[in-house]
């Protein structure tokens, strides 16, 4: 059927139609065995005679919540849906999408070109909108591996830099013949991407025989951890880890021939304690055809009988205690907070 | 003259395997703004596919008082359409500004000067009243078309179906217009694809009232149309008959027409022989 | 013509593509294709979108073309429309088209 009698128009919906919407939604998901996930901010819907009859939610990159009424299935209103959503984003400026599809939909997607990165056996499934980029990444990172028998990897939000990212740094440097070093990229912090980079990055200049590396979209990023973002309320979901440490450990482990994570005991915060026993499970004890990594839990250093945290660093920036902060964070951290973050809503 | 819209790279590689008598390539309101600059590539890029060859090839540009139009028109003229069409005409000054930009585009991209036609689309009270002005107001014209649509918006009303007196005076400043200047007229669109019976009543009443021909927006209706504009039996029948006469009144040298004991007058002869083209269409 | 930003055009539908243009870092012109007919008509969709931007003047960028079975006036047109956007040029430029 070429023309255009298209019974099916196509809107977005932004953030404050959603309310009105969200049950006509909720429903057309519910069909599907889906859950209307409340970070998405607007959805594309096709509408034939004033009912909902597709839908896609789009949180920045990431595509998600997309079900087509069970009577218009066939490819070409899903298609529509496709060219309706990737435009959404393209008109934001997200040109590089991920989707998350359980893995019995995966033929569902096969005509919107998203392509699969890594699967959460019978969970789910992360898909990308490029042929090419995490090959293309990865090949960038063997673009800077070191030879070894052990290579380390460690990943830091470091939101701000601490004497505490410092010493498990230098630890980790010092048990392995290289190491890489992961900023995490989303800007979801206190502190902006640029800032905690560079701090990081003057916190580690006098460690030998390790890279740093910038962040991406494949490491804790809205793409693979969603469920990180959500910390703050709690909900910590371990298939989401999951997502983001098989991605590690098929890609960025094998990339730069990753043997060992290293990472902080985490006593404080539970979201990140339950990240760190879910990468054992993933990067050491499941079944991949990638190469385990093993996992390091180092003890956190601690200064007056407390371990060393970004959070307490954030709460005495919040007060004015600069004094307090300076036992906690190098001299570089703290000159930046002393002249630069003068005012910092916090998160 | 069936409607494509020009943002469907599907419809546009395949339009042309309905055979329609003519094909409007649609840049104005079938395209949302934010693919308008996709739908002229797409149909710029269209219009020399051989396919189209032996079809009529008609571009509806946007206004060109907005700010596609221009561009539109710059694409169409350059990419060897046959007919631009100008929607919502109000009145003939535009056709008039319209023919000139069309002659400098031509001397540009080296096209004939006066190869591009053009067709009116009136689309309101101002644009039916002012018909033969618009119809006249250039050589270029070949065909003028009543859009029922934002018509009846504009005249605070709506279709009636059945004999629709709404668009009666309409229908008729049309045809006059498009008969005092030798050119087409062409019918509206019938917006409901699923009711063959409610098009053909329609295409009967166009019929009848003298429109050449009939904006489509789907394929099956180009069969439909063209049966409905096939002559009878009978009126094929009659036509040969006419046309047999005429041809023995030429051989003989004779300079009057002669059939069944009356005489036939030359108007009657052009029209068996348009009767003969459309059954040669059907 | 520079692509100075990123861009898309053309549709995920049967018989479109969809191009993903972006400005190059490297120097040099990516142009990644996928096709479900890639055996049969890889090499004509990377020369009719090769040629596209050679009359466009770029030389350098990531073009990645998505194909869904499309003509190759189609092609020409996404690839045109898509690098016109990431070049953000209004106009027609009727003589870079052809």
């Amino acid at each position: 059927m070429i023309v255009p009698t298209s019974d099916v128009r196509f809107d977005v919906i932004s953030p404050a139609d959603l309310p009105g919407a969200r049950a006509e939604i909720a429903a057309l998901l519910a069909a599907s065995d889906l859950d209307v996930d409340g970070s998405i901010e607007t959805f594309v819907v096709g509408r034939s005679a004033g009912r909902i009859v597709a839908c896609a939610g789009l949180d920045h990159n990431v595509v998600k919540c997309v079900a087509v009424s069970q009577e218009w299935r066939g490819e070409s209103l899903s298609l529509r849906l496709a060219t309706e959503v990737v435009r959404l984003a393209a008109s934001r400026g997200q040109f590089h999408l991920f989707l998350y599809c359980p893995p019995h939909n995966r033929r569902f997607f096969k005509g919107w070109r998203f392509y699969p990165i890594v699967e959460v056996p019978d969970v789910v499934v992360l898909m990308e909108n490029s042929p090419v980029a995490i090959r293309q990444y990865c090949d960038a990172l063997a673009a800077t591996r070191r030879p070894g028998r052990t290579i380390g990897g460690i990943v830091l939000n470091a939101n701000p830099f601490t004497l505490g990212h410092r010493y498990l740094v230098e630890r980790a440097a010092a048990a392995c013949d290289w190491l890489h070093v992961f900023v995490v990229k989303e800007d979801a912090s206190m502190f902006s991407y640029a800032d905690r980079f560079s701090l990081v990055a003057e916190g580690v200049s006098h460690v030998d025989r390790l890279t740093l590396h910038a962040g991406s979209d494949y490491i804790i990023s809205r793409a693979t951890f969603p469920g990180y973002f959500l910390k703050d309320r709690g909900v910590v979901d371990k298939s989401w880890a999951a997502i983001d440490l098989l991605v590690f450990r098929e890609y960025m482990g094998p990339a730069l021939g990753i043997t060992h994570r290293y990472v902080g005991t985490e006593p404080l915060d539970p979201a990140t304690y339950a990240y760190n026993a879910a990468m054992k499970i993933w990067l050491e004890q499941t079944p991949s055809p990638a190469p385990p990594i093993v996992v390091v839990e180092v003890p956190r250093t601690m200064v007056d009988g407390a371990p060393i945290s970004a959070s307490t660093v954030r709460d005495l920036l919040a007060r004015g205690d600069f004094t307090g902060i300076g036992k906690l964070v190098p001299a570089t951290t703290l000159h930046f907070l002393e002249t630069e973050a003068v005012q910092h809503e916090s998160h | 003259m069936l409607f494509v819209p020009g943002d469907n790279a599907g419809a546009l590689s395949t339009a042309f395997i309905y055979k329609p008598d003519s094909i409007m390539f649609d840049l104005e309101d079938a395209v949302a703004p934010s693919e308008k600059d996709a739908a002229r590539l797409l149909v710029f890029q269209a219009l020399r596919l051989p396919e189209y060859r032996d079809i009529e090839r008609v571009v509806r540009i946007n206004g060109l008082h907005t700010q596609f139009g221009m561009h539109d028109l710059e694409a169409a003229v350059a990419g060897g359409a046959d007919v631009v069409r100008l929607p919502k005409t109000e009145t003939a000054d535009e056709i008039r500004a319209l023919d000139a930009h069309v002659e400098w585009i031509e001397q540009d991209c080296g096209r004939p000067v006066g190869d591009t036609k053009l067709m009116a689309a009136v689309e309101s009270a101002e644009g039916v009243v002012n018909a033969v002005l618009i119809a006249t107001a250039s050589p270029r014209m070949v065909a003028i078309a009543i859009a029922g649509f934002d018509y009846l918006v504009d005249m605070q009303t709506k279709r009636s179906g059945g004999a629709e007196p709404e668009l009666f005076y309409a229908r008729a400043a049309v045809l006059h217009a498009a008969r005092a200047a030798h050119i087409d007229a062409f019918d509206v669109v019938y917006g409901d694809v699923d009711d063959d019976e409610g098009f053909l009543r329609e295409v009967a009443i166009a019929r009848q009232l003298g429109f050449n021909g009939k904006s489509l927006i789907h394929p099956r209706q180009i069969e439909l149309l063209h049966h409905a504009y096939a002559p009878t039996g009978d009126e094929l029948a009659y036509a040969r008959r006419v046309l047999a006469a005429a041809d023995e009144a030429h051989r003989h040298g004779l300079g009057v027409v002669a059939l069944d004991g009356k005489m036939i007058d030359p108007p009657v002869i052009a029209q068996a022989q348009m009767v003969l083209q459309r059954a040669e269409a059907a | 013509m520079k692509v100075i930003k990123e861009a898309i055009a053309g549709t995920l539908e049967s018989s479109d593509l969809m191009v993903k243009v972006a400005p190059g870092t490297t120097g040099k012109r990516d142009i990644v294709v996928h096709s479900e007919v890639i055996k049969q008509f890889g090499a004509q969709i990377r020369r009719v979108v090769a040629d596209a931007l050679d009359k466009l003047a770029v030389t350098e960028g990531s073009i990645v073309v998505e194909d869904k079975g499309a003509l190759d006036c189609v092609i020409r047109a996404r690839v045109q429309t898509a690098v016109l956007r990431g070049a953000a040029i209004a106009d027609f430029p009727r003589n870079a088209l052809s």
